[in-house]
């Protein structure tokens, strides 16, 4: 219950400020505030936006778009890996959200055995994009890229715009970071070592590496694929 | 900007205005739905943990423990049923009435309202158990019958079954009071609760701790019909002769002996052991709390393929010292703690919770918070490890820990109550029927999948309408005698060749592998020959009548020349076959042997030629006419081999003979006959066909016990104890066993009965087979990850550290 809740507002949660902040970015500096008129706006822009998906046209572009960026990103063979990640993490994470929301039992059946098959697939990936990957975010290189890039992400609060260098680097090791813990607690409960108590954390650490892996996904998604 | 651009920007603003209030709504909604779908999620979650709110009176009378925790030496006056004391040296001495002799110190009434006595008003909520089963083996009777309404039970109501009968089909294994102690309306026409007594709570059937308490005394009372004078033999204290069931309805207790009659109507009297008494009159009794036999007389359950005592597993509680009643406790109530979660209790002040599995081994949670002690009786604390947490949500504790371990089927097993174990005589009182089997992993209504025992009902009904109502067994064995009497009959034609055998040595047969030999019962047994000369031969002609003493086989016709005949062998003969006149039906029986036969005529026996060939062996025939016809049908050897040493008693030819007759009795009424799973019918051509119905489908009981050992646990060798695409628990056969041999019984796989589903099961099962190179893989790329992310933690320490080599170069400090 409170998993569920805790889970689908700050999904909403995160998903508002960064469509607003991406909102008030394209709108004139002096008019970039948080108002009732631009919220209403605001509003206005994102249905039109969401409804553009109801067209195939758009998913087109946008399966496009993501194409043209994983090959621009991960060139060569590192693009199927990053498909491969794409794919297995969207099933995963569709499957374990909507099954932990609406099903009190929570997963099973052949979309538990899904599930873990698509686990091995995103485990795998995630590793080789993490072997590929790992240096583009390293500290030093975050900071060096950052100088570079004033401007960004912005703050709609503060009213300012941040290097978005960090936000990119901030997705990626949280993505990382929760990806370790899914796949170490998925590991552990199978393992024969860990008692019950054990395997009611493995559980909870699972659920919750899972939403912070679906909030990192979604500031990825905001600020490294989406220009 | 143009006019009409303007208008058409308008309209699109209004409808936009007019979509956003649509998707407003319609996120509104969802918001709504789902907030209220969590929160009925909640509020059903917490109603499960508590107990609903109930209306239940608990007694607050002042408690009569002393606080003392031994149990005091009973040394008390016995009285009788007219609450008189007993002199147990008087002549004529009334059996003790335990509503009288307890009475002054324990509360009856409120006791007769416990568990073991109160069979009628159990709670609805009362988890089933195992149902007394109405068996009429003859004619392949088995019908489950309880009070507690639940799918396959039949109730006694409907069954039209009186208290006076209950009480005498069962009454073996009630502990009295309830049933045994009926009321006004409860005195039914059939009834001769005058003459037997009624059969008041046997308190000494627990508490007794003398070694002089006896089970089979009790069974042997009840089955005499001396119901007030069972309690009293049973304890030892006294002796009791005679039986109620052969007295006049007329007779009663005042009437005392019967003074014509010291041989057959002898009343029911009894004799006191007065080195039980003491000076004053007073019973010396070793009360207390039950020991383990108390319980076991009527709770055993034992596999049937364990062949002596030392093969029978044991509780691993038992084996640890404890006793049955250390976990299914009572207070005065004697409403028992059955042991499963969720059990109710109506007017006892006990805890359920603190004595369930989970209860003494993981301690239960305080209801403020906090967490409550384990350990319960040294109840050691399971680890479970490696074990997914949905299990604790789906299985019930004994899933994995308790009954037989999986084979590819269930295994049949006896239980006290259903196969009337426990009871010593000289008869051999163990009965084949029922046949129940276990484990069979059940989902139940709280979707959690319990280890259960299964039987399948079988019997003879009218079909009336889509509904199926029993009939009586003497109905229908009166209609067909000769189809459910075949073993008798043969036996009795065995037994009537008893002067051909040897010394020591009685008739036998032998057909296909098998050697039919009479039993105390003059039915037949059956055992199963590792080698017989007819292996795999099952004409008419094929059975060969043998001697038999212990293992030694050997041929019982003498083979002699006709034509010099010895004196004893013809006044063997002629013994025979004066026997065998009286089951010869219209025919004649003969002894052939070479050219010629012997028939009895007159008195004598006479040695007659045989027309058309020689006969190549001596043998014995029916003579009909001119034909000279086995001594055995083809039917009657036929349905012996079909039946062999199995626990089936009737055949589908024999089932197709049944039925015939009893729809040609009243062939306005259709009869059938359930069993395997089945409803057996006969089509328009009389052919056998079947058709599903409820009636014919499984009940089942939980089971609890025995608990096997940790080591002994599903689960223990790894998760393919239950998880492989060849698992015994999701894909071992679930065979119909019946009364009846055939081949078109229900046959289903223990997924089935856990509705998860057999494709689900084979492919999850499937999967485990890769499950190490999974765990393999995972690990390496736990590792790797593990490794980078620690690498790059280091480096960004290092770096907040201000010891990063980078940030040196850039302050020239290298």
């Amino acid at each position: 219950m409170f998993f569920g809740i805790t889970s689908v507002l700050l999904i909403i949660a995160l998903n508002l400020r960064l469509t607003f902040g991406r909102f008030l970015k394209h709108l004139p500096e002096p008019e970039r505030e948080i108002s009732a008129d631009n919220f209403k706006e605001y509003i206005n822009w994102i249905v039109r936006w969401k409804l553009s998906f109801l067209r195939l046209k758009t998913w087109d572009r946008a399966l496009d778009y993501l194409i043209n960026w994983a090959k621009k990103e991960y060139p060569g063979w590192a693009a199927w890996v990053f498909y491969g990640l794409v794919l297995s993490y969207a099933y995963l994470a569709l499957s374990g959200f909507i099954f932990a929301w609406f099903v009190p039992r929570g997963l099973f059946g052949f979309p538990l055995l899904l599930h873990v098959a698509a686990g091995a697939l995103y485990a795998i990936c995630l590793t080789i994009i993490l072997f590929i990957k790992a240096r583009v975010y390293l500290p030093d290189k975050v900071a060096e890229k950052a100088s570079k890039e004033s401007s960004g992400f912005y703050c709609p609060f503060l009213r300012k715009s941040w290097p978005r260098p960090y936000f990119q680097a901030a997705a990626f090791w949280v993505f990382v970071l929760a990806g370790f813990l899914l796949a170490s607690s998925t590991l552990g409960s199978m393992l024969p070592y860990f008692n019950y108590p054990a395997q009611i954390f493995f559980f909870h650490l699972h659920r919750w590496s899972a939403l912070a892996s679906v909030l990192a996904a979604c500031l990825a998604i905001d600020v490294m694929i989406v220009e | 900007m143009s006019k009409p651009d303007e208008t058409k920007k308008e309209r699109r603003k209004i409808n936009w205005q007019s979509l956003r209030s649509a998707l407003t709504l319609f996120f509104g909604i969802t918001i709504f739905i789902f907030v209220t779908l969590q929160v009925s999620h909640l509020l059903e979650a917490r109603s499960r943990g508590k107990k609903p709110q109930e209306v239940k009176v608990k007694a607050e009378e002042k408690s009569t423990w002393s606080r003392s925790e031994i149990s005091p030496l009973h040394r008390i006056p016995l009285m009788d049923e007219f609450n008189q004391k007993i002199i147990p040296a008087a002549p004529d001495s009334p059996p003790l009435s335990t509503r009288y002799t307890c009475a002054p110190c324990h509360d009856y009434e409120r006791i007769s309202r416990g568990t073991h006595f109160n069979l009628k008003d159990r709670p609805a909520s009362d988890r089933r158990t195992e149902p007394f089963v109405l068996v009429e083996e003859k004619s392949g009777f088995q019908l489950p019958i309880s009070f507690q309404n639940y799918p396959g039970f039949w109730s006694p109501e409907k069954l039209g079954l009186t208290s006076w009968q209950l009480v005498n089909l069962f009454g073996r294994n009630l502990a009295g009071g309830g049933l045994g102690e009926p009321g006004e309306k409860d005195i039914t026409p059939d009834s001769r609760w005058n003459v037997s007594g009624k059969l008041e709570i046997n308190c000494f059937g627990c508490h007794n701790k003398s070694y002089l308490q006896d089970h089979s005394e009790w069974v042997k009372q009840v089955m005499r019909q001396n119901f007030r004078w069972a309690a009293t033999a049973a304890s030892g204290l006294g002796e009791v002769v005679g039986m109620a069931s052969r007295l006049p309805e007329t007779w009663s207790i005042i009437d005392g002996p019967n003074p014509d009659d010291h041989e057959w109507a002898v009343a029911p009297q009894v004799k006191y052991n007065q080195n039980l008494f003491d000076s004053k009159n007073n019973a010396v009794l070793n009360l207390g709390q039950p020991d383990n036999n108390n319980c076991l007389a009527c709770h055993t359950v034992t596999a049937r393929k364990a062949a002596s005592k030392a093969e029978a597993e044991m509780d691993v509680h038992l084996a640890a010292g404890l006793r049955c009643v250390d976990c299914h406790r009572n207070d005065l109530s004697h409403e028992i703690v059955r042991g499963y979660e969720g059990q109710e209790l109506l007017s006892s002040g006990l805890k359920v919770d603190e004595f369930t599995c989970a209860g003494c081994h993981l301690g239960q949670k305080p209801e403020k918070g906090g967490f409550g002690f384990t350990g319960k009786l040294g109840a050691p604390r399971p680890a479970h490890k490696g074990i997914p947490k949905v299990h604790f949500e789906r299985l019930s504790c004994t899933a994995c820990h308790s009954g037989l371990l999986p084979q590819k089927e269930p295994q049949e097993v006896y239980t006290a109550r259903a196969n009337r174990l426990g009871i010593f005589g000289k008869a051999h009182w163990t009965s084949d029927y029922p046949l129940i089997v276990e484990p069979v992993f059940v989902r139940e209504k709280d979707n959690k999948i319990y280890p259960e025992r299964m039987m399948w009902p079988a019997f003879w009904a009218e079909k009336k309408g889509q509904e199926l109502i029993p009939l009586k067994a003497e109905e229908v064995l009166k209609a067909a005698p000769e189809v459910f009497n075949l073993k008798e009959n043969v036996s009795a034609r065995l037994s009537a060749l008893l002067p051909l055998s040897s010394a020591e040595f009685y008739p036998a047969l032998v057909v296909a592998d098998f050697l039919f030999e009479p039993n105390a019962d003059a039915s037949l047994d059956a055992k199963r020959l590792e080698q017989s000369p007819l292996s795999g031969r099952s004409g008419y002609e094929n059975f060969l009548l043998v001697q038999v003493r212990n293992d030694e086989v050997s041929s019982l016709i003498p083979s002699f020349d006709p034509e010099e005949a010895p004196a004893e062998v013809e006044d063997k003969i002629f013994q025979i076959l004066q026997a065998l006149k009286s089951f010869s039906d219209s025919r004649e029986p003969v002894f052939v042997v070479g050219k010629y036969y012997y028939r009895v005529m007159e008195g004598y026996v006479e040695k007659i030629e045989k027309p058309g060939q020689e006969a190549a062996e001596p043998g014995i025939f029916w003579l009909s006419g001119e034909n000279f016809e086995p001594l055995f049908s083809d039917y009657e050897i036929r349905t012996l081999v079909a039946l062999g040493q199995g626990p089936e008693v009737l055949t589908e030819e024999q089932v197709q003979l049944v039925l015939k007759k009893l729809n040609s009795q009243q062939p306005e009424r259709q009869v059938v006959y359930v069993a395997s799973g089945l409803v057996f019918s006969l089509d328009k051509n009389g052919r056998l066909t079947t058709f599903e119905h409820p009636a014919a489908r499984p009940v089942s009981w939980p089971l609890a016990h025995n608990v096997r050992p940790a080591q002994q646990a599903l689960g223990k060798n790894g998760c393919t104890d239950c998880h492989s695409p060849s698992s015994k628990v999701f894909f071992g056969q679930v065979r119909a066993v019946s009364p009846l041999k055939s081949e078109r019984g229900q046959e289903k796989l223990g997924a089935d009965f856990m509705d998860t589903g057999h494709l689900f099961q084979f492919i999850f099962g499937f999967t485990f087979l890769g499950r190490p190179y999974f765990k393999l893989l995972l690990a390496g790329c736990v590792l790797v990850m593990g490794i980078i992310i620690a690498a790059v933690v280091l480096k960004l320490a290092s770096r907040l550290a201000g010891i990063d080599s980078n940030s040196h170069d850039k302050t020239g400090e290298k």
